[in-house]
């Protein structure tokens, strides 16, 4: 990746425009088809979505999947969120919105001030040990989740704490590290060595360097490596379904219980409500860090 | 129902109701259940014990797991349960699925309930023998399913001009009416690993009965030509299913023969649980036959209950309440008239159930009970079978190849 | 950086900053790869055995149906999703470079679906190719009367349906990885092989895209790891079904570490797709190092 973590730090600003071209050319009129056809495709979806979530159960029944509705009905939005059931229980989707919130906010804070710190000790302060960690991490990147659930599993249950809040917050960590101690250790590495050796003839110790200078130094990383976790685990599923317990089901496994709790038929509408409200908050951090999202991927791209 | 039972009955009730009484005023104990009862008919059925046991002062904490045929809700009690979060109790079907949880020594035997409740006169042998693992009670049966039931909805089939079956040759004639006829579809499935294992089993009875189905589950046994002809009759099925059925949810397949929709459902009797729910009668608006035919031996299916080792002594207590008031008469009566399954108490009266469980009353008094290939098959191999007849089903594979596969997964 | 001779009060303060790093590669990565590999050769079910079974447990998965199929369609949607998606990213990210107007517009459309879960990815994709209140049937009572997409409820199809699902979420992320570098291409040459008489195609195919290395590495590299942990969206969409017509290997081994309560083949399981991901991916990973070092010993 060229791309290094020095010009993560700046916002790359897109090419000069050049004087726009006349619209109107065989080729333009192919390039604007494409890119509306392919606009199409991405936002079908969401259309027949939001539609359906707005329907009523007549409606539903008529399969007309483009139509807008003759009345939009809100309180589909409302019973998803507050009185649909699951299984027994009516509450509607709004505890697995509260487990999520609870959980991701800890996570992040806690995941994110940890991979800072690795990438910090990491590059600045070299040690034989560190650097045989971090090719742990390195490869630690690409295991798949799957061997190590069963592990986590029986660890946790030694611990007394699985199924707990406790359990899921660390399954969020863990897995979280690699790519985030890489992240910061490759922006670590990008920042002069000069400003490390000054900082330590001024005296300053492993700590305060770390809180003073390099931890704020690093704010553009700390955005990015929070947007790629509160996403993350927002969106994860299966984690919460084996790690979180009942009390703490992230939102989007009440989802998924509540799609498939069903009496005599779906109700394709309340369904596309309740997944519409689990995808709201990603959705708003998404369109409201813009750019930074982009630089997100583009850093977890930073892997190897 | 003669007087006398009728007046046991009571007396057995009052006697219940005072022990209830007695426990309830210790303080109310705080149970958590694991089930998978989610659908309408079910739902109603567990409320009812949930009501039950906060009315006798307890406070009931119900966790309700969707998904897979239980597979997720016993996947979260294995996991809580070695983790050492074990819930109050845990559903779980008749057979070995929790043997290996007993073997680990994590759950508790109910000897002492079962010596109060004298469960030894109470239960049929071959339950009795169901619940018990080396001489000891480990769970609480609560009801008696049978998996291998056809449903029908008698409009339908009286439009399409079509006879009403009583076994499987009949209601494939019926079916070609009800096709001809147009409109309708005729054979309601839900395309589930699970469910379509409980089709294919039904047509292996239909088949051969009871002894092919001792020869398949029991003797592991894939070769006979019973059990071929019962392969082929059962790939003959999937001529009368609609293309949406890969994933269907049971119930939905039985909303689809309520609403005439679909004329059949080869389905367990908790689906009437969902007609209950929906206001309909057997023998008014629907029919049902045993897929064997009437003198078909009742694979015994249904559900009991399990309770983990706890920490707590009030948690004790609490199991101990819980198993003796899911085997009361008045629990047993009112969670088997809203779940669609017969109680296994013979001393309760039947008189008021329908005609569809008449039969499977019918079944226990004359003892012919079978034991069911849940209590035959470990998890891994149940599940490797249905696996294989699923794969059968679903894709162009001959029946000679479904063969092979299905005898090795029987083997494991 | 070369290492000084530290005070001792630092190398404390290091050793106590590296302390959850170690725990969490030590134990929760060395550590569960181990134990995996241990329960792997073990006769475990539900819970963990301390005996020694050899090769057993591999020997019976590779007899199983259901874990063979999962592997072919891990290679069927290997090529339907790393394929389409490298694809499809390409072409965005080309022509969005062409100084499109409300180019902003474009980015936040296609990027959009990745922000969202697979479970609700799988959900969306689930109900339109429902073949009776899906697309299909709409098309249907528009006009088009034999319009047909039930690709979920047709075994041989099942694969793409699941496959367009991920290609629909997991584009955008490669599109941008491909305009950033894109960016970064001089402008210069452009100029230079129209003086030549090249076509614009032309000029992507043989001059832009082969300096794209770097970035497929990198997209190939995340596209292959999404595949490898391909859960979610089937378990949410189709279940495997029908059948086992879209079973997908972590599938197989949730399924068997808790429903099937079998450990000992779900470990074996998970050790073959833990040696398949590094056998994959060790020479990638090696030659985009050697190319980093050759960037960096240019800077």
């Amino acid at each position: 990746m060229s791309t290094t973590a020095a010009s993560l730090a700046t916002p790359t600003t897109p090419r000069g425009q050049r004087p726009r071209r006349p619209l109107v050319t065989p080729a333009r009129i192919g390039i604007y088809a494409f890119l509306l056809t392919t606009s199409a495709f991405f936002l079908l979806p969401l259309y027949v979505m939001v539609v359906t979530s707005l329907k009523s159960p007549e409606e539903i029944r008529q399969a007309l999947l483009f139509a807008w509705p003759a009345s939009p009905q809100f309180g589909n939005w409302k019973e998803a969120w507050s009185s649909a059931c699951i299984a027994l229980a009516c509450e509607g989707i709004q505890g697995g919105f509260w487990n999520s919130i609870r959980l991701v906010v800890p996570a992040t804070i806690l995941s994110v001030f940890l991979a800072a710190l690795n990438g910090y000790a990491l590059s600045f302060w070299r040690s034989r040990w560190g650097d045989i960690l971090f090719g742990i991490m390195l490869l630690g990147a690409f295991v798949p989740f799957q061997v190590m659930i069963y592990p986590l599993v029986a660890w946790f249950r030694l611990g007394g704490f699985y199924n707990t809040y406790w359990a899921i917050l660390l399954v969020h960590c863990i897995f979280g590290m690699p790519v985030l101690t890489l992240l910061f250790r490759n922006y670590y590495i990008a920042v002069p060595n000069e400003l490390f050796k000054a900082a330590r003839i001024d005296g300053g110790g492993f700590w305060r360097i770390f809180f003073q200078l390099m931890l704020p130094m690093a704010t553009p990383m700390l955005i990015v490596a929070t947007i790629l976790q509160v996403t993350g685990i927002w969106n994860d599923y299966l984690f919460g379904l084996i790690f979180a317990g009942k009390d703490n089901y992230p939102m989007t496994v009440q989802l998924n219980n509540l799609v498939n709790t069903t009496f005599g038929e779906r109700r394709y509408h309340i369904d596309m409500a309740a997944t519409i409200l689990t995808s709201l908050v990603p959705l708003a951090v998404y369109f409201f860090s813009g750019r930074w999202f982009v630089r997100g991927i583009a850093a977890g791209a930073v892997k190897g | 129902m003669t007087m006398t039972m009728n007046i046991r009955m009571k007396q057995v009730a009052a006697a219940a109701l005072i022990s209830f009484g007695a426990i309830g005023a210790a303080q109310a104990q705080k149970a958590e259940v694991i089930h998978w009862w989610t659908s309408g008919g079910e739902a109603a059925a567990i409320k009812e014990f949930a009501t039950m046991y906060t009315k006798a002062g307890g406070t009931w904490v119900d966790t309700p797991i969707a998904g897979g045929g239980g597979a997720q809700a016993r996947t979260v009690m294995a996991n809580r349960t070695m983790g050492g979060d074990a819930p109050t109790a845990a559903q779980y079907n008749y057979g070995k699925q929790y043997e290996e949880i007993i073997k680990e020594g994590l759950l508790n035997d109910l000897d002492d309930v079962a010596k109060k409740g004298n469960w030894d006169k109470l239960l049929p042998e071959k339950i009795r023998n169901a619940v018990k693992v080396n001489g000891k009670y480990f769970a609480v049966p609560v009801n008696l399913h049978n998996e291998n039931w056809v449903w029908f909805n008698k409009a339908v089939l009286a439009k399409a001009g079509a006879k009403e079956p009583t076994n499987m040759d009949e209601m494939f004639a019926a079916m070609d009416k009800v096709k001809a006829a147009g409109g309708v579809v005729p054979l309601a499935l839900g395309g589930q690993g699970w469910q379509e294992g409980i089709t294919f089993r039904g047509v292996l009875l239909a088949t051969g009965g009871q002894d092919l189905y001792l020869k398949t589950f029991k003797d592991k046994d894939a070769s006979t030509p019973g059990f071929r002809k019962a392969v082929e009759t059962f790939k003959k099925l999937k001529g009368y299913v609609d293309p949406g059925s890969p994933g269907r949810d049971w119930n939905l397949a039985t909303g689809m023969v309520i609403e005439g929709k679909a004329a059949f459902q080869m389905m367990g009797d908790w689906a009437k649980g969902e007609f209950v729910n929906a206001g309909k009668t057997a023998g008014k608006e629907y029919g049902c036959f045993m897929a064997g035919g009437p003198k078909m031996p009742y694979a015994i299916g249904g559900d009991v209950f399990v309770f983990p080792k706890q920490k707590s002594a009030d948690s004790a207590a609490a199991q101990k309440k819980l198993a003796e008031m899911m085997i009361s008469p008045e629990g047993q009566v009112a969670f088997n008239n809203k779940k669609g399954s017969i109680p296994i108490r013979t001393d309760v009266d039947t008189s008021k159930m329908d005609i569809c469980a008449q039969a499977g009353v019918q079944a226990i008094k004359e003892n012919r009970l079978l034991q069911s290939d849940n209590e035959l098959l470990s998890p891994d191999a149940k599940g490797a079978f249905e696996d294989a007849v699923s794969k059968y089903w679903n894709s162009s594979q001959s029946a000679d190849d479904a063969i092979k596969s299905m005898a090795v997964a029987l083997k494991r | 950086m070369a290492r000084s001779a530290r005070p001792k009060r630092l190398n404390l303060a290091l050793h106590a900053a590296l302390l959850p790093l170690a725990i969490t590669a030590l134990l929760a990565y060395v550590g569960s790869v181990i134990w995996s590999i241990r329960i792997s050769l073990s006769s475990s079910k539900l819970f963990p055995r301390n005996d020694w079974v050899g090769l057993d447990q591999f020997q019976r998965l590779f007899e199983t149906d259901r874990w063979i199929v999962s592997l072919q369609h891990m290679g069927v949607l290997a090529v339907v999703y790393i394929l389409g998606v490298l694809v499809l990213g390409t072409l965005m990210a080309i022509f969005i470079d062409q100084q499109v107007r409300a180019e902003s517009w474009f980015r936040t459309i296609f990027l959009y679906p990745y922000a969202m879960s697979f479970v609700v990815t799988g959900l969306i994709w689930q109900w339109l190719f429902n073949p009776t209140l899906g697309l299909q049937n709409a098309l249907r009572l528009m006009g088009w009367e034999s319009f047909t997409l039930d690709w979920t409820v047709q075994p041989d199809m099942v694969l793409y349906a699941i496959g367009l699902a991920m290609v629909w979420q997991g584009s955008g992320t490669t599109m941008a990885i491909l305009l950033a570098a894109l960016r970064g291409v001089d402008e210069e040459q452009w100029k230079a092989a129209r003086l030549e008489g090249v076509s614009k195609p032309r000029y992507y195919l043989s001059v832009v895209l082969p300096q794209l290395g770097p970035a497929y590495a990198t997209a190939f590299v995340l596209l292959a790891v999404a595949l490898v942990r391909t859960f979610d969206v089937v378990a949410v969409m189709t279940s495997g079904g029908p059948g086992d017509a879209s079973e997908v290997p972590a599938k197989f081994i949730i399924d068997h570490l808790f429903g099937r309560n079998n450990i000992g083949l779900a470990s074996a399981a998970s050790v073959v797709m833990l040696v398949t991901v590094f056998t994959v991916l060790a020479p990638l990973l090696y030659w985009r190092s050697k190319v980093q070092a050759r960037q960096n010993a240019g800077h």
